[in-house]
């Protein structure tokens, strides 16, 4: 095997200067963002990818950018305002992993099918059910056929670098590129690394955005995205062409981020002996960490090297075929798996191979799924099966293609029972009472066992209280979000009655589907038990699936639907969710020269809802705890009686406030006293207010709350906040005596 | 430019690297601290390396770790992840030891500073370490009396123990927290000078314990489909609170309380507050986590249920009557 060039990441004098910088990858992200000075970003956080927006933010509340930030309501969202931006001639840019990057699937192929050059960083993660966050190529493994450019980044300094090289790259050839980074192993990973001194050299870099078609030339008007029947596959073909030019100009552009850099990079890097005869090939973190195996085995007599992938999209067949020349034996690690078929790089390296007459045999591992961290000695480990498959003694090992790092379990566990499921099927507490006394409440069995929240977490505060007023049997089902990662870490369980988690945001439809055919079965005569169903979302879950909770309601499917309102989405860092409060600091939403914070009002969730018209809808708070069993006890008949109902909670997060965790009975109560949160219901259209804190001479100002609420408020009640106050105070004001006018009337 | 390029690591493996792993509580500032000294390292001691957490989605209180991978100015930093062979160990609380087996893939001649009132020989035991040295400090009771962080008093000792210069370590602590500069360097001073150590050479008492990954009962031969749970076998039930909790639990005094009820509506942590025929029998500490909502609730705070930070009332009648519940 020749040594050729493509391999060779040599070492080049930057004619720019270059500085030391230390961060992690998706800090390093944020960074040539600002650097390359977009225009645009759609944004929503997801983790492992999070941070690479909040940086922006912050920068921007800094004043160190002026990039219009436009924090979304879903991750569909979050592309589409990018597409918008992009169709305008804008420079946009968006960061995503995983479930987001599968949200946004369908603007995808749309975005390269209309030939929008953009930039959208992956950090990796695994998709699954049961719920994963970490580590996992599935998200970018979906990518493959979306007409996107694939740049693969195994290292920092290789994620601030593809940055700066893929949005040269798109805009050369008028095509969207995807800088895939490993999510949590690069994303989180903090490094020394080197990056342009000087943001005017980065710019300069990347030049201007090349002139295309505008939807602001209103003197020759375009039609963007028309309607296609037959003609679509002639932009399939433009589509390939244009990834075959990208084939063509990419290694130009690797040559000029060389020489002003002196950071040299390729389709393809080879790693290892000359004369290797066993190959491994992984992309990202895993092909780098399999180098430290390489040097090991390499002293040890032993032919092997590493061939690591930059480039997914184009494909860099020649380059790939050539840098696995002269092995017997190539493993092909991927961190996906094609269930029932090969896996996707295997298949194409294979097909590449067979193309040129190759013999080498090809076997396949999924690895590193769900996070599992490849060390060196794992790739060690792998290149041993390599070197004498199939002459392994592990029968699985001799497969050609398995799992590295799964287990089988013990067949003979048995563990004895040691909860008594909560049917409370004996409770009558609610049937007919309309008093409540607390002390009553203490006879009906907690639904849930242990939970890992943080100390002083509202959760299940509210939902303790609120299950208290529900008799018998009741199924829950939960949108992704603290509730459930607290209470379900694999491979134990928190609930004393059957749960479901389906996805972030669909909690309401899933529900709808497991009622119905409760609905049918009971009809049926199949089921006999009379099962109460709740859904429990948090704020974060009603903007991403705002639209199927309103579905829900239009159709009043018969079950309750619980919002803990933490104002944020706590699960993911702290960003800002559209219930927060303007002026609320968030991850997101920093204070800043150029930010003072949130920038909107609160949403109103209720009186959004009221629109559906649907049963039931209330807002309760632990402040006022013999009103919440009340609403527990209508919603339960409400259901029964096929409604719908959506309730919402003030939920304190001490963590993500900055609050001590004893102010939160307080805090609740302050909201609740400063109207901030009244405490209302709507019964078919008729608003009944339940407490009045002006009658009864407590309405504070709503600064009283931020002072309990922490320090993601508590800058709020300081001098240069007066103007934001304000606004908030004269917002809440104006709801709430729009509130007591429905209320005072009879028809509202 | 690094101030130091001469600085010498205390270990190299065959890689070049110093293997540092910090064992800690989510909500005890380890990931601050490892940030900071990683950036130390770097910026001042001319070093290179990695800083990795287990990053995911724990919440405050649940256990977490961290490590810092120092090599010499040079070294190709590839590998990613905490570190599965650390040199230097250091265990926030010592309860993590047992719970998370932090002897896996030591070190022979290991560093091990351990937050804890007790001495270094009990605490070789519990480690079972191979050979080493053991650093002993109650660093709790420091960050107490200091005002400052756990964190503090147990970088300070790692610092101390990486000889990195007093100086440009205090330098760094006051530039990132600048409101707590005072409290932080008292910590610091007081670490060092307060610390217990003790020399274990290899005697043959413990044998060398190589890193292994948690592999549960369920694997793909007997996991339920799509990994449902069977609730009734496999519950938190066995989850105990009182080791991720920072504090104590409230004091509940039977004699004073109205069995109103209102602790029970404000509990984060529901179980927590144990009732029996609606009377109200105590605070179950493997629940709790300390977060005294309902001691601000209770129309009786301080006498039926106190913090025990808080000096008690008049009314209250002594410890003999008060009564903390356990499974």
């Amino acid at each position: 095997m020749a040594k050729a060039a493509v391999i060779e990441e040599a070492k080049v004098k930057a004619s720019k200067p270059q500085t030391v910088w230390i961060g992690n990858g998706n800090e390093a992200v944020a960074h040539a963002i600002v650097q390359i000075g977009y225009d645009g970003e759609g944004y929503y956080p997801i983790t492992p990818s999070s941070v690479a927006g909040q940086e922006v933010a912050k920068a921007f509340a800094a004043g160190k950018t002026d990039i219009a930030f436009i924090p979304a309501t879903s991750e569909l969202a979050a592309i589409g305002v990018c597409a918008g931006m992009a169709i305008a001639g804008g420079r946009a840019v968006d960061v995503t992993s995983a479930n987001g990057l599968l949200l946004k699937a369908e603007e995808m192929p749309a975005i390269a099918g209309l030939s929008l050059p953009m930039v959208l960083n992956l950090s990796t993660r695994d998709v699954s059910a049961p719920l994963n966050i970490k580590n996992g190529h599935t998200d970018l493994a979906a990518c493959l056929g979306f007409g996107w450019l694939i740049l693969c980044a195994p290292t920092v300094q290789a994620t601030y670098d593809m940055n700066i090289i893929a949005i040269k790259l798109a805009e050369a050839v008028n095509l969207p590129a995807i800088v895939a980074y490993d999510g949590f192993h690069t994303s989180h990973a903090n490094r020394k690394i080197k990056v342009f001194a000087e943001q005017k050299d980065v710019r300069e870099l990347v030049g201007e955005k090349p002139k295309g078609l505008s939807i602001f030339d209103v003197d020759h008007p375009h039609t963007f995205g028309p309607y296609m029947n037959d003609d679509l596959i002639n932009t399939k073909v433009q589509l390939e062409a244009k990834m075959a030019r990208a084939y063509e100009v990419l290694p130009g552009i690797f040559k000029q981020y060389a020489e002003h850099s002196g950071r040299s990079y390729n389709f393809v890097e080879r790693y290892g002996a000359d004369d290797a005869e066993v190959i491994m090939v992984m992309i990202n973190t895993g092909g780098e960490t399999a180098k430290d195996a390489v040097d090991r085995l390499n002293k040890r007599g032993e032919k092997v090297a590493v061939v690591i992938p930059k480039v997914l999209r184009p494909f860099p067949e020649k380059e790939l075929v050539k840098a696995v020349a002269g092995a017997r034996m190539i493993l092909v690690g991927e961190r996906v798996s094609q269930y029932g078929a090969t896996n996707y790089l295997a298949n194409e390296l294979g097909a590449a191979l067979q193309r040129v007459g190759s013999k080498a045999e090809i076997i396949q591992r999924t690895y590193g799924v769900g996070g599992l961290t490849l060390t060196d000695d794992d790739a060690e480990k792998l290149f041993e099966i390599a070197i004498r498959w199939p002459n392994v003694d592990d029968p699985d090992e001799q497969r050609r293609k398995w799992y590295y790092g799964a287990w089988p379990g013990d067949i003979e566990s048995n563990p004895p029972v040691t909860i008594e499921a909560v049917t409370a099927r004996d409770k009558q507490l609610n049937i007919g009472q309309d008093k409540v006394n607390l002390r009553d409440l203490s006879e009906m069995t907690c639904r849930f066992e242990k939970h890992a929240a943080c100390p002083g977490c509202g959760i299940f505060v509210n939902l303790n209280l609120f299950l208290r007023g529900i008799d018998g049997p009741v199924v829950l089902m939960f949108n992704t979000g603290c509730g459930m990662v607290v209470t379900t870490g694999y491979p134990n369980t928190t609930f004393k009655v059957p749960y479901f988690h389906n996805l972030f945001h669909n909690a309401s439809s899933t529900a709808t589907g497991v009622v119905e055919m409760y609905k049918r079965f009971r009809k049926q005569g199949k089921i006999k038990e009379d099962i109460t169903f709740i859904a429990i979302s948090g704020d974060g879950g009603a903007d991403i699936g705002m639209d199927q909770v309103i579905g829900a309601a239009l159709r009043n499917d018969a079950f309750i639907m619980l919002e803990y309102d933490n104002k944020g989405y706590m699960n993911t860092g702290a960003q800002l969710c559209y219930t927060g409060i303007k002026g609320q600091r968030n991850s997101n939403a920093y204070i800043g020269p150029q930010q003072k914070g949130k920038t909107t009002h609160h949403k109103d969730t209720i009186e959004i809802l009221r629109g559906t018209h649907c049963s039931y809808l209330f807002q309760a708070a632990e402040s006022s705890p013999v009103d919440m069993i009340r609403k527990a006890r209508k919603a339960q008949q409400t259901a029964r009686d096929g409604g719908f109902v959506y309730g919402k909670f003030w939920s304190t997060c001490p963590l993500n406030w900055g609050m001590k965790e004893s102010n939160g009975p307080a805090a609740v109560k302050a909201a609740v006293d400063s109207c901030l949160f009244p405490l209302y219901e709507v019964e078919k259209g008729i608003t009944t207010l339940n407490y009045d804190p002006e009658k009864r001479n407590k309405k504070v100002p709503v600064t009283e709350a931020f002072k309990l609420m922490g320090a993601g408020f508590g800058h709020m009640v300081k001098p240069d906040f007066a103007d934001v106050v304000a606004d908030v105070q004269g917002e809440v004001d104006r709801r709430w005596k729009r509130l007591k006018g429905m209320a005072e009337s009879e028809i509202l | 430019m690094p101030e130091d390029s001469k600085f010498k690591l205390p270990f190299e493996d065959g890689l070049g690297f110093c293997n540092i792993l910090l064992s800690a509580i989510g909500g005890d500032g380890a990931n601050m601290a490892a940030k900071m000294l990683f950036k130390l390292g770097v910026m001042k001691m001319g070093l290179d390396g990695g800083y990795d957490a287990k990053y995911g989605s724990e919440k405050k209180g649940t256990p977490t770790d961290v490590s810092v991978r120092f090599c010499r100015d040079g070294t190709v930093v590839r590998s990613v992840g905490p570190t599965t062979h650390p040199h230097i160990l250091v265990a926030f609380h010592e309860s993590l030891i047992k719970i998370l087996r932090l002897n896996k893939g030591l070190y022979p001649n290991a560093i091990v500073i351990v937050n804890s009132t007790k001495a270094p020989e009990k605490i070789r035991d519990i480690l079972e370490l191979h050979s080493g040295q053991i650093i002993c400090l109650d660093a709790s009771k420091i960050a107490e009396e200091t005002r400052s962080r756990l964190n503090m008093p147990m970088l300070a000792m790692l610092c101390n123990v990486l000889k990195f210069p007093t100086e440009a370590v205090e330098k760094a602590v006051e530039k990132q927290w600048p409101k707590a500069a005072e409290a932080n360097i008292a910590a610091f001073k007081a670490a060092v000078n307060s610390a217990q150590k003790a020399e274990f050479p290899e005697d043959g008492k413990y044998p060398l314990v190589p890193f292994s990954r948690v592999r549960g009962e369920l694997g793909y031969l007997n996991a339920l489909p799509g990994g449902a749970i069977e609730a009734l076998k496999y519950s938190t039930v066995k989850r105990n609170n009182s080791e991720a909790r920072q504090g104590p639990c409230p004091i509940f005094n039977e004699d004073e309380c109205t069995n109103c009820g209102m602790c029970m509506t404000v509990c984060a942590d529901p179980g927590a507050i144990s009732w029996k025929d609606k009377k109200m029998q105590g605070v179950d500490p493997s629940f709790c986590k300390g977060c005294m909502r309902c001691v601000v609730i209770c129309p009786r705070t301080g006498r039926a249920l106190r913090d025990p930070h808080k000096k008690e009332e008049k009314t209250q009648q002594k410890d003999k009557n008060t009564k903390a519940l356990s499974r």
